[in-house]
Order: structure tokens, then C-alpha cells, then sequence
């Protein structure tokens, strides 16, 4: 582990250094939209003044359609499905928010089990070096510190940046991160006043995360208390059932397969899916195990603080980005409901 | 519904309209060739067909 | 706002007691600014919880044709009580179960404007008939309410409810709006590579999240054409011709129903315009069936769905 000091006036030589070999990803804009994507010019990056970005960043390894399988009618490989996963150039992703990345190692352990390895998630992950940026300002809807996150957290990081006014601290914290930053000319050492000043910004930061909520009871209740228990009636009411607070999450990572034809051949695509939705959960034989609201509402906290923990040894299936309370269009705000799975 | 195809984008002259009896052969002759001349001159259609899918 | 607050309240009370209803629909506070949520008031206390204010932007007739088998107080503005019309004559909920609480209405706000005058976060807000005050760290700005209203209720002609049981203040001026189409008629009047263009970037944030739909009172499909599956009606892809087919389709069916109540943008997610589709429609609507606008009459023949030996049909050789 190193400390490092990047001054502001030297990013964009920093970036022109680490880029050799990497692409640069940052928060830009895109229409009125802020969101993490390729840089073309380092003056093109909002880091001041900025929160998150609108949507969450996963779609950089896990995009909303995504080509899996290609296959042909006709020809000696007729109707074989061949692997079209895509090699990424490798990627230096600067600014990305501490909760979000902190989703990604949680996605890492969905992504993957003691059989399956699915490569369209690892293939972009491993070719990603993350530099997080922590969070001076947190909003009025986060609440990371809650859900085991942390406005300064590293979980999922490789290194870790401070805005300190003028420069950035970076801290390195694997060895991905070491490599990317070693030999990088415009660092200096950190002093001690650098590192305290970062301390007490995170400390503000943590000050600054309002509501604490309290998760133990959700993990002492049984699966089947929560489930059946009458709060649920009343958090499905103003649902719309529509996919927004599944499309902008961190942590939802449900898919759909389909194939995608045209004449003489035909790719296979996975498209993210919500289980808002209706077809989520309709069978063939025209049953539906989530026939209504609440049914589906319920379902996705239940996977968040209850299944997620259960499967994955307490760790919980949300970061506290707030991005669903900021969005939903009829403000079901998660943490009310936790409140209530918590009561 | 013409409207709202040729608004978003789809050329004028591409999407036609009609009532034949199967008494009229003279009007599904001419309308036939309008259509046809009117579409073959357009050319082929761009707007609203999906080939490949575009996905990443 | 208070004044129509303190009515709604009283008026769901008498109800509740009365035991003429069984819930009241209305609006309450939410959890962050600029934000208010349905509020289902089934006792005293919900209903102490009820409000009006410049985020009534839910579109409460949504709900109703799920709950068709309770009896339902609903609050509702001009658009809303159009879209209550409008689900009676295609007899979604029935005329006999509804009470409807109608109000007056003076526009309701653009969070998207609002956010754009301050440069940090919004944490609290106060509003009179005239002005809204917005405050955050560092900040306090007091902005004219006629300037920062959403551009539908900035274009409405009927802010009084079409069909109430009851008004919760005098009725309100109606606007005088001038040129309520300009913007459609000057896309009309590009060639169709720019309508193709102007389209292709409209749509290209789009999620389908559907969350336009959702929000829609029009939109009550047991199951919706995107969702079919056998046959598949359209790609689920984020295919930009997947996405327009949705979009247009989607518009199609708002034909002669549309209210411009606004629903479906204030729920998008990603701030997409599309009420430049379902407002081409009505301009169409308009010109063709003389005037004719959604919801303003329990009688009225809804001209998609009648047919008339004069319709006009210049579309047919």
C-alpha cells in the first residue's frame, strides 16, 4: 500500500501517463445524463461538485443487451452456437463511487459459484483497473454507511482517491493498483497532513450520511415471518410495477435470454430484466408465482436484505446509493421499507 | 397512424391506404401501380426495419 | 395549497366517517423534496396525512381500475378527472363506486427546472400560490411558480375537474394559451432525415423501463404488447428500433384518450421528452374530429372508437 499525491493541474499528464495501453473511463456527460464512459478529453470529466452518476455504472461490465452466442442456419457449423464474447481493451476507470464499486464485488460473488464462471461479467471486470473516488459530499438519499459501505470504502477498488480541494490523495490498495500508479512521474508522497486531512473528510462525510438504519432484527426474523408479514399490503399501494428502481440499481444484475434472428442467422442477447415485471416470473403453462404487486415488490427487497444475506454469509444485496429513492417515480423509498422489514 | 409513421421519420408516399370491393378491378389495377410506383421510387426502406440486431 | 389541503382532509374525513367509502386516494408528503407519493387513506390518521401542493404530479386515475370493487375517494385536477371520464366510457371502474374530490388546480412543478436554478442539492421547499422557495446548503432562492411549472400544465385548458362530486375551492381561471403546438408543428415541418434524427436522439437514453407506461391511466392492459410473448411483438433488446417501435406503439394507443396530464414524463427515469408523440396525436385528433379533447364528457363518443360516415379518411385512395 502507498499514499500518494496527485495535484489536480497535473491530471491531465497523469492521465496521459497511466493511458498508455488503457482506455480512460470518468464520469462525463452524456446529454443531460452523467454517467461513467469513455474519456475522450481529461477536461471532459465532471469531477467537481458531482455526486454520482444517474444510472449506476454497471452496464461498463454489464450492458443492458449484450451479444452472448452467434449462430447460422446453414454451412458446416449450421446451428452450432459459437462464443461471441468480446475482448475489452484493458481500462483505467477514474472517479467511480465507492458504493458502486463495493456492488461490483458483490455482483463478483453472483457472477460466480464453486461450477460456473460467467466470462461476459469477469472478462470486463479483470480487464478493469478501478480508481474510486470517495465521497465528500454524500446525498440526502445516501445511506451507505448502513448496508456495510462507506463513503471512503475499498471494497472493489484499486485505488482509492481523496479530493482534497486542490489535489488528490491516492491510496493504492491491491496490486493492480500499485502497478498502474508505479513509475507514474507527477505523484509525490503523501505527507501527514495530506492523510489527516483525508481522515477528517471522511469522518464529515460519515457525520453528513443522515438516518441510520438498523438491519439486525431482518437478519434474526425467519425468511418466512418477513414474507408473510402484513406490512407488505401496504408498501405495494403507489407501486407502479414499472423496472426503475431495478434499471438504475448497482446491485440488480437479473437477465433475460433471447435470440435475435435475421433470415440466415441469429445471435443470442441477454437484456437486463426486472422482477417488477409481469413476465419475470410467467410460465408456460400460464401460471404466475408473482401474480401481482406485491408479490413482485416484495420480492425485490426480500432478495436484497434477506436472500442475498442468507446465500452470501451476511452480505447485504444493497450499497445505499439511493439512486431507487431518487428515482422512483412514486418515491417507494427503500429505506422505509427496510424499517419496516426491521420493526 | 400514417401520420404518426411519416412524423417519426418514415418518407411520405411509403404507406398507402385503401378500400377495394372485389368488384372494382380497374381501381385495385390503378391503385397497385400507384402504390408500386410510388414505393419503387423511394427505393428501398431504411426507417423502422430491424435487421441485425444492434447490441453491444 | 393550504386552503385545498385543510378541504381534502375535511372532506376525506366526513367521507371516511360517513362510511360512504372505503379508502380515500390522494397525495401525500414524500420522502425528498420535490417528491410526493400516493397516499391510500383508509382511517383518520392517513388522512391527516393527505395534501396538495406543486408535486401532485401522480396521476391517481391509474390506480383505480385495479381497485374497481372498493368504493374510492378520489382527488382529483382537471387532467385526473378527464382520465377518470375516460375510464367510466370504457368501463374500467364504475361511475357508482367513485366520489370525487375535484380540485382546482394551478399547475404542478418541473423538479428538472427547479434543480437547474440552484447548484447543489435541494433539501427543502415551500410554496405558495405564487412562489416557490428552494433551499439546500449554502442556498435559499425564491423563483416565480408560473416559470417553473411543467410544460403540460404550463399548455392545459381545463385545470377545473370535468367531473367532480364535490370542489374543494372555487373553480380557477383558465389559461390562455397560444400556440400550444408550435413545437410539433415546427418537427413536422423538417424533412424526415431530421424527424428521423430528432427521434433516434429522443429515444436513445431510453431504459425501457416502462416506467412511462406504468404511469400512464391510459395503460390498463391486463398484458401489455411489449410483454406478449408468443407471438413477440417487439424486441426486448435496446435495439433503437425495438425502442422506437415501443414508443410509437405505445403513443398509438393514447390516441384521442391523452389528457396531457404529464404522468409519463415526470416518471421517466431518464428525463426522455415523449410527450412528443402523444401530442402530435391529439394535434391530429384535434384537426381531424373537430376539437374533439379527451374526458371532457361522460357522453362523449371517443372518435377512435365510433365510427361516423363523416370521418374523415383523405388517408384512403
Amino acid at each position: 500500500m502507498a499514499e500518494m499525491i496527485l495535484e489536480k493541474q497535473d491530471m491531465a499528464a497523469f492521465t496521459a501517463e497511466i493511458n498508455k495501453g488503457y482506455e480512460l473511463f470518468g464520469p462525463v456527460k452524456n446529454g443531460k445524463q452523467l454517467e461513467i464512459a469513455r474519456v475522450n478529453e481529461v477536461s471532459d470529466m465532471v469531477l467537481e461538485g458531482y455526486r454520482n452518476t444517474d444510472m449506476s455504472p454497471k452496464n461498463l461490465f454489464f450492458p443492458q443487451s449484450e451479444e452472448m452466442m452467434a449462430f447460422k442456419k446453414y454451412g458446416d457449423d449450421a446451428n452450432i452456437y459459437k462464443d461471441s464474447l468480446k475482448e475489452i481493451a484493458p481500462r483505467v476507470i477514474f472517479g467511480i463511487r465507492p458504493c458502486d464499486a463495493k456492488a461490483f464485488s458483490v455482483l463478483d460473488q453472483i457472477f460466480k459459484n464453486d461450477q460456473f464462471i460467467d466470462n461476459y461479467w469477469f472478462s470486463k471486470r479483470e480487464k478493469s483497473v478501478m480508481i474510486g473516488l470517495g465521497c465528500n459530499m454524500p446525498c440526502s438519499t445516501c445511506f451507505c454507511t448502513s448496508v456495510n459501505s462507506h463513503p471512503f470504502g475499498e471494497t472493489g477498488l484499486d485505488v482509492l482517491a481523496t479530493d482534497l480541494d486542490n489535489r488528490y490523495l491516492l491510496k493504492t490498495l491491491t496490486k493492480k493498483g500499485e502497478d498502474i500508479l508505479s513509475g507514474v512521474s507527477c505523484l509525490k508522497v503523501a505527507n501527514d497532513d495530506d492523510l489527516s486531512s483525508a481522515k477528517s473528510l471522511s469522518e464529515k462525510a460519515v457525520s453528513e450520511i443522515s438516518g441510520n438504519l438498523e438491519l439486525k432484527n431482518i437478519d434474526k426474523k425467519s425468511v418466512l415471518d418477513l414474507f408473510n408479514a402484513d406490512f407488505w399490503e401496504r408498501v405495494q399501494e403507489p407501486c407502479l410495477n414499472c423496472g426503475t428502481c431495478t434499471y438504475v440499481c448497482p446491485t440488480c444484475h437479473c437477465f433475460d435470454i433471447q435470440d435475435e434472428v435475421f433470415k440466415d442467422e441469429g445471435i443470442r442477447v441477454r437484456n437486463w430484466d426486472s422482477c417488477m415485471s409481469w413476465l419475470f416470473t410467467i410460465h408456460g403453462s400460464g401460471h404466475n408465482p408473482r401474480p401481482g404487486k406485491k408479490e413482485r415488490v416484495r420480492q425485490r427487497f426480500m432478495h436484497k436484505f434477506k436472500y442475498i444475506p442468507i446465500k452470501r454469509d451476511g452480505e447485504i444485496g444493497c450499497v445505499g446509493c439511493g439512486r431507487c429513492i431518487r428515482m422512483c417515480p412514486v418515491n417507494i423509498d427503500v429505506r422505509e421499507v427496510v424499517k419496516l422489514m426491521n420493526s | 397512424m400514417k401520420n404518426l409513421l411519416e412524423y417519426v421519420g418514415l418518407e411520405p408516399g411509403r404507406i398507402h391506404f385503401s378500400w377495394i370491393s372485389s368488384a372494382e378491378g380497374e381501381k385495385f389495377a390503378r391503385v397497385a401501380k400507384e402504390v408500386y410506383e410510388s414505393v419503387n421510387s423511394l427505393g428501398p426502406v431504411k426507417r423502422l426495419v430491424k435487421e441485425r440486431v444492434e447490441v453491444a | 395549497m393550504q386552503n385545498r389541503t385543510d378541504k381534502i382532509k375535511e372532506i376525506a374525513k366526513r367521507l371516511l366517517d360517513e362510511e360512504k367509502v372505503d379508502l380515500v386516494l390522494g397525495h401525500r408528503k414524500g420522502t425528498i423534496p420535490l417528491k410526493n407519493t400516493p397516499g391510500f387513506a383508509y382511517n383518520k390518521d392517513e388522512v391527516e396525512e393527505l395534501l396538495w401542493d406543486g408535486n401532485c404530479r401522480s396521476n391517481l386515475a391509474t390506480f383505480l381500475p385495479r381497485l374497481k370493487d372498493k368504493r374510492i375517494a378520489v382527488v382529483a385536477q382537471g387532467c385526473v378527472s378527464r382520465n377518470i371520464v375516460g375510464l367510466i366510457i370504457e368501463k374500467q371502474i364504475p361511475r357508482e363506486n367513485l366520489y370525487i374530490i375535484g380540485v382546482p388546480c394551478i399547475g404542478m412543478l418541473d423538479p428538472n427546472i427547479l434543480r437547474e436554478k440552484v447548484s447543489g442539492e435541494i433539501l427543502e421547499t415551500k410554496e405558495d400560490e405564487t412562489k416557490i422557495i428552494l433551499k439546500g446548503s449554502g442556498f435559499e432562492i425564491s423563483v416565480e411558480r408560473e416559470d417553473v411549472l411543467r410544460n403540460n400544465c404550463k399548455l392545459c385548458l381545463h385545470r377545473n375537474p370535468t367531473l367532480f362530486d364535490e370542489l374543494v375551492v372555487d373553480e380557477v381561471r383558465e389559461q390562455n394559451v397560444s400556440g400550444r403546438y408550435d413545437d410539433i408543428t415546427a418537427l413536422e415541418n423538417k424533412t424526415s432525415e431530421e424527424r428521423t434524427t430528432y427521434f433516434d436522439e429522443l429515444l436513445s437514453s431510453c431504459i425501457r423501463c416502462y416506467a412511462c407506461r406504468d404511469a400512464c391511466p391510459l395503460c390498463y392492459c391486463p398484458v401489455c404488447f411489449v410483454d406478449e410473448s408468443n407471438p413477440q411483438w417487439c424486441g426486448k433488446s435496446t435495439d433503437p428500433r425495438d425502442v422506437l417501435n415501443y414508443h410509437i406503439l405505445r403513443a398509438f394507443h393514447c390516441a384521442g384518450r391523452c389528457t396531457e396530464c404529464g404522468a409519463c414524463e415526470d416518471a421517466c427515469p431518464m428525463d426522455i421528452k415523449v410527450r412528443m408523440l402523444t401530442r402530435k396525436i391529439e394535434k391530429d385528433i384535434q384537426e381531424n374530429y373537430d376539437g374533439y379533447e379527451a374526458g371532457m364528457s361522460l357522453d362523449a363518443e371517443p372518435p377512435l372508437a365510433t365510427f361516423k360516415p363523416n370521418d374523415p379518411q383523405s388517408f384512403i385512395k
